[in-house]
């Protein structure tokens, strides 16, 4: 019974304790263990709590109780180390409440407590690591917003959402101006830091906790505005547009102006409006050509609404 | 299938009530929130149908959690719930976020204590009402279609077995979420429940 890891202690129908193990001895420190003391003499603060609770029904109904770690941390007052016992750090334990007849006399309960503290930290640690893969999978690796697969998931969220609550949802495409020649002229470094700046541009011209800014793909991102109406997407538009203008990143290459410039392509769902996800892309896609029609560096809408 | 008059239908369901609320009084205790359980319906069906109640399609997966009694008479309790219904009582209990998957062993053990309560109760205050005394086993965690979690104890209760369906209506804060829980009875149960229901209902009714 020494080389046990459980705890064990036995009850008889009078709730008192008639044996326990080693592993007891060893993790109850300061209490006192005697044969024939009463559950509640023994553990005062327990009285009419949980464990207690199971136990008396497991005595009088013969059903066994199991008491779980994650509902009821750590219910007796176990220690690993005379340190842990001084700072009131528990052992984490999962308890079962067991009860059994023996022969010749009214029915006893097991009590039978293992310590869980391992695997709660493991799973701990599991959690916070699946945690940080989920956030890294959202992410986009090279400027640090949203991605693709994060896009995807928010606008099916956001159109449901603007269903439910019968709010307008406008969605944003942005192409950086002539980012071929950009990439041509300043190499492929220089694009990449091109597109952080851009997508770090885009990221600060939005106020609200809601909006949601992604890279769509190569030299796209895209822009999700929740609960906005095409007048105030056009407007928030601009403030996109003009910010990424203002960061005056050189580019000798562009014929609109010396610096890189977004082309932005609007499209708004409003609530009555039984177009899909691929619907709004595709009208914010025809938005954005528009834009680049018109001469660049400005926002527009598609110019007739196609049929869907 | 076992039929019950409307008096007896009701006793029964009244019986699972009191059942319930004791479960709800203890897992109130526990979460330190208000928590409301009741048994709006019963009904008995077959396998098929149990498993159709619990999820609109085939391949759904629900949660369940299954305890064994036997004695007197022999049945299989499960409470299940179906997969987003589970992880809100989860989420609302244990206070994380986390798909049916990511589970951990201790959110398992968590759902496992939360069956326990519920079934000891529902099966308790079955045990006293008919004055006869079970043994219970501890309970154990599933996760699977309806179809599989049902189709469980096929050694003891053959595939055309009745299951008794109780609905239970929770309230946690202020979130409703509905489950079931399913008991296989065996022919020894069913013949119990029926002639100690006459006789609890004959008691009140003044009947023999």
């Amino acid at each position: 019974m020494r080389s046990v890891k459980v705890g064990a202690m036995v009850l008889d129908s009078e709730q008192r304790l008639v044996l326990w193990n080693h592993w007891v001895e060893q993790h109850s420190r300061q209490i006192s263990l005697k044969v024939g003391e009463t559950f509640t003499n023994v553990f005062p603060d327990m009285a009419n709590g949980r464990t207690h609770a199971a136990i008396r029904e497991g005595l009088s109904n013969n059903f066994p109780s199991l008491i779980s770690q994650t509902l009821n941390n750590s219910p007796f007052p176990f220690y690993g180390s005379a340190l842990d016992a001084s700072n009131d750090h528990r052992i984490q334990q999962a308890v079962q409440v067991i009860p059994f007849e023996v022969d010749g006399m009214s029915r006893h309960c097991l009590i039978q407590i293992t310590d869980v503290s391992k695997v709660v930290l493991r799973e701990k640690l599991l959690r916070d690591q699946s945690v940080m893969l989920k956030t890294m999978s959202y992410t986009d690796g090279l400027t640090g917003i949203a991605n693709r697969r994060h896009f995807d998931q928010r606008i099916d969220e956001e159109l449901a959402r603007a269903r439910r609550s019968k709010t307008p949802l406008s969605l944003l495409l942005i192409d950086i101006d002539f980012f071929k020649p950009y990439n041509d002229l300043y190499g492929h470094v220089q694009g990449d830091q091109c597109l952080r700046e851009v997508a770090d541009a885009l990221r600060s011209s939005l106020k609200r906790p809601a909006d949601l800014v992604a890279r769509y793909g190569g030299e796209e991102f895209v822009i999700v505005l929740p609960d906005t109406s095409q007048e105030g997407a056009h407007h928030l538009a601009e403030a996109a547009r003009v910010t990424v203008e203002m960061r005056q990143i050189a580019h000798e290459g562009s014929i609109v102006t010396p610096h890189v410039t977004v082309s932005i392509g609007l499209a708004t769902c409003s609530p009555d409006d039984a177009n899909g996800v691929r619907r709004l892309i595709e009208l914010a896609d025809l938005g954005l050509y528009e834009a680049k029609k018109a001469g660049r560096n400005r926002t527009a809408l598609a110019r007739q609404k196609p049929q869907g | 299938m076992i039929e019950l008059s409307a008096i007896e239908n009701d006793a029964l369901i009244e019986i699972f009530n009191i059942g319930v609320g004791r479960a709800a009084a203890a897992m109130s205790s526990i979460v330190k929130e208000e928590v409301i359980m009741s048994v709006p319906a019963i009904s008995f069906e077959s396998r098929t149908q149990a498993a159709l109640m619990l999820s609109e399609n085939e391949s759904q997966r629900i949660c369940g959690i299954r305890q064994h009694y036997a004695g007197a008479f022999n049945t299989e309790a499960i409470l299940m719930f179906p997969e987003d219904k589970s992880l809100e009582i989860v989420r609302l209990m244990v206070g994380d976020a986390v798909s049916l998957e990511e589970l951990g062993e201790m959110e398992q053990e968590a759902m496992s204590e939360i069956g326990n309560i519920i079934l000891n109760s529902c099966m308790g205050i079955l045990a006293n009402i008919f004055e006869r005394e079970l043994q219970g086993s501890l309970p154990s965690y599933h996760v699977g279609t309806s179809a599989q979690i049902l189709a469980e104890g096929e050694r003891i209760f053959p595939m055309d077995a009745t299951v008794l369906m109780l609905h239970i209506n929770f309230h946690i804060v202020k979130y409703q979420i509905n489950g079931y829980v399913a008991f296989l009875l065996d022919v020894a149960a069913l013949e119990n429940l029926q002639s100690h229901l006459g006789r609890y209902t004959g008691r009140f009714a003044g009947t023999p």
